[in-house]
């Protein structure tokens, strides 16, 4: 990949990510936390409908030879251990690693930080002093097992989700509004609705399907947060020359937060913003620092595994995916449930 | 113009602190109280209202005050 490549599409990548990620309010730990929580599914159902739309977009362009599908092999505790310390990690840092990312862009000094011990936490995982630990739980405990990603089985498994979800959730809302004499979609303030609104569930779930399809499409591979950050800091400390190293994905970086910035600004959103007690921001560090280290220990953030893997039916990017959720919801009880007050 | 019993302010506050914590407060109020809440994150403001009506409560108002600042009053039924 050529330097200016990564920097032109990159960015413009990110940039539509962030917005949509903005504009979505887009975040997994949102998403799984609300449904034990608040009972409330509206993200989680964004996120389905992402991964449908993805196992599509992903099956079209692996049929046309276009992209090379390469799910991850299947390494049972490090997708156990990473996921859940993972899953963990998130409702500390209050955001996914997404979630944090475009939340940098909306000036949330919080999700700074959290940024900050995500890529901390991924370099001591990769080649600091728990990179033994990592390497313990990736293949010590071990068989491999060779993943296979069929484009049938994904694009029919796609298929079949977006028909249901649609006779579930769609259809059963299209009626409502025809019965109370609604328009399908208002159309007469669209610029309004794309730019400066929050977007429903659905359109949400639709855009980054897309995107993050174009984002594969356009390197050949899943886009990936955690390793966006550690791209950056390398950059930073010119481990290598900035010119001559392609940081494709410290690009998708720089693109989400300008783009959730861009979003947030002209939505009246924008504004910095700092915890009011440093015991949050401390808690936020911490979050991110377990994130990082269940990134690089799972092979991936909750992008690369649940967007990225589990569209190609990757067995471990779906334990993994579990696995967080399972972490997430342990978590959210013992901060939020566990005291009835 | 409405008597507000109690302010809650959640300026500041990350995810989902603001949800959680006003979900605890209208447990405590009483019937025909009014609670304020203060939030100035997007996503709060815009679930806080949705889990108040869905916990049964009346949304009197939600007006944005200012770059992203927004101020939620809420009726206990």
């Amino acid at each position: 990949m050529e330097f200016w490549y990564a920097l032109v599409v990159g960015l413009i990548i990110g940039a539509i990510f962030g917005f949509i990620l903005q504009r979505g309010r887009f975040c997994m730990n949102s998403a799984f936390r609300d449904i034990i929580l608040l009972k409330e599914y509206k993200l989680a159902k964004a996120v389905l409908v992402s991964l449908a739309v993805l196992m599509v977009g992903f099956a079209i362009f692996a049929f046309g030879d276009v992209i090379e599908l390469a799910p991850k092999a299947f390494k049972p505790w490090a997708a156990i251990v990473g996921g859940l310390v993972f899953g963990i990690g998130m409702v500390l840092a209050a955001g996914c690693a997404s979630g944090t990312t475009y939340r940098v862009g909306e000036g949330m000094v919080g999700s700074l930080v959290a940024g900050i011990g995500l890529t901390f936490g991924a370099v001591i995982t990769a080649g600091g002093f728990l990179s033994g630990a990592k390497a313990y739980l990736q293949d010590e405990l071990v068989g491999d097992v060779t993943p296979s990603g069929s484009p049938i089985i994904m694009l029919i498994v796609g298929i079949v989700g977006l028909a249901l979800m649609f006779f579930f959730w769609g259809w059963p809302a299209i009626k409502r509004k025809r019965d109370a004499n609604e328009p399908l979609i208002k159309t007469d303030n669209l610029v309004e609705q794309t730019f400066k609104k929050a977007y429903p569930w659905w359109v949400t779930g639709i855009l980054i399907g897309i995107i993050l399809t174009a984002g594969y499409v356009a390197s050949n591979g899943v886009v990936g947060i955690t390793g966006g950050w550690m791209n950056i800091r390398g950059w930073f400390m010119s481990y290598e020359d900035p010119a001559s190293s392609v940081m494709w994905s410290g690009f998708i970086i720089f693109g989400i937060i300008i783009g959730a910035f861009v979003s947030a600004y002209i939505g009246g959103e924008f504004k910095l913003r700092v915890p009011k007690d440093g015991l949050t921001l401390l808690k936020q560090l911490l979050g991110g620092i377990l994130m990082g280290f269940g990134a690089v220990t799972a092979m991936g953030c909750n992008v690369t595994n649940i967007l990225g893997g589990v569209p190609q039916l990757s067995i471990h990017s779906i334990v993994t995916g579990v696995f967080i959720v399972l972490g997430c919801w342990v978590a959210a009880y013992v901060l939020f449930m566990w005291r009835k007050d | 113009m409405v008597d507000i019993t109690d302010t809650l302010d959640c300026t500041g506050e990350v995810c989902p602190y603001p949800d959680v914590k006003s979900k605890r407060k209208v447990k405590k109020m009483n019937p025909g109280e009014v609670l304020e809440v203060l939030v100035d994150y997007p996503l709060s403001a815009e679930r806080i209202p949705e889990t108040m009506e869905s916990l049964g409560h009346e949304v009197l108002s939600v007006d944005k005050t200012g770059t992203s600042a927004w101020k939620i009053l809420i009726q206990i039924k």
